[in-house]
């Protein structure tokens, strides 16, 4: 019993180690916040097409990790995220489909 | 008939990016009431769960309103390929707010009961976990749906 209570004492206090401090949250959410007013921004700049969209879908990706990696913690929950198998069909399941959104994207857009 | 191309004029930036303000604030004021309860501060915990109920709960009125003003402009589910589309993919990100609404309603009901102390922290943490990809998904629907013409 003593061990389990020993042991529900160390993870508790590896969760708390692990886990980003409150300025680290406060500072994510500023970043957010700026990213979102750019991407709002970027948005009444009258660009169209290329210009328009990649800029955008980089922003959106960005905050899509900034939440995945901080508030989510996957940053510092799962080690796997560093691994290198993970990284490459990560990387490669991103890579395709952003290129597939891409494609249908020209393809719609200069009848292709 | 009502396409993309159409309903964009009334789409009201401003107010969406607002919207996302308040639901981005969201995740922020749920990693804090995560971080409370694991420093066994109950009453910090119960004061940004409140603020999370609250701030999605905006959202979520927003999106009733914006809903209500499509629907008076002509853009049905049932009138055009994108009026399916949209109201299906912002409908469904909606109901999947409206759960979590009740997640932080239980959480604060039991932390009022003394039923959510610190060695129940992970169960804010799950809530937590589901709160931030409804969060997520209206960040690929924001500019997805809204911002890319």
């Amino acid at each position: 019993m003593a061990t389990t209570t020993t042991d529900h004492t160390i993870d508790a206090h590896d969760d708390h180690e692990h886990h980003p401090s409150t300025r680290t949250y406060w500072l994510t959410f500023l970043a957010l916040l700026i990213l979102t007013a750019v991407e709002v921004a970027w948005s009444y700049l009258g660009l169209s097409g290329v210009a328009l969209v990649v800029p955008l879908l980089a922003m959106m990706v960005v905050k899509f990790l900034i939440v995945g990696g901080v508030f989510m913690h996957l940053q510092t929950d799962m080690k796997v995220l560093n691994g290198y198998w993970f990284t490459l069909v990560f990387g490669t399941a991103t890579v395709l489909a952003v290129g597939v959104y891409l494609i249908v994207f020209a393809a719609f857009r200069f009848d292709i | 008939m009502i396409d993309q191309q159409s309903v964009e004029p009334f789409f009201d930036i401003p107010f969406t990016s607002l919207s996302s303000f308040i639901l981005l604030m969201s995740s922020l004021t749920m990693v804090l009431a995560h971080k409370s309860v694991s420093e066994g501060n109950y009453k910090n915990l119960r004061i940004w769960l409140s603020a999370t109920l609250l701030l999605g709960g905006t959202f979520m009125a927003g999106q009733v309103y914006e809903f209500t003003v499509f629907y008076r402009e002509g853009l049905t589910y049932n009138g055009s390929l994108f009026g399916t589309a949209f109201y299906t993919l912002t409908g469904f990100h909606g109901a999947h707010v409206t759960g979590g609404l009740i997640m932080l309603g239980s959480l604060i009901f039991l932390s009022f009961k003394g039923k959510m102390q610190k060695d129940r922290a992970e169960t804010v943490e799950l809530v937590g976990l589901y709160w931030h990809f409804v969060d997520i998904v209206w960040v690929l629907i924001f500019t997805i749906v809204y911002l890319i013409p």
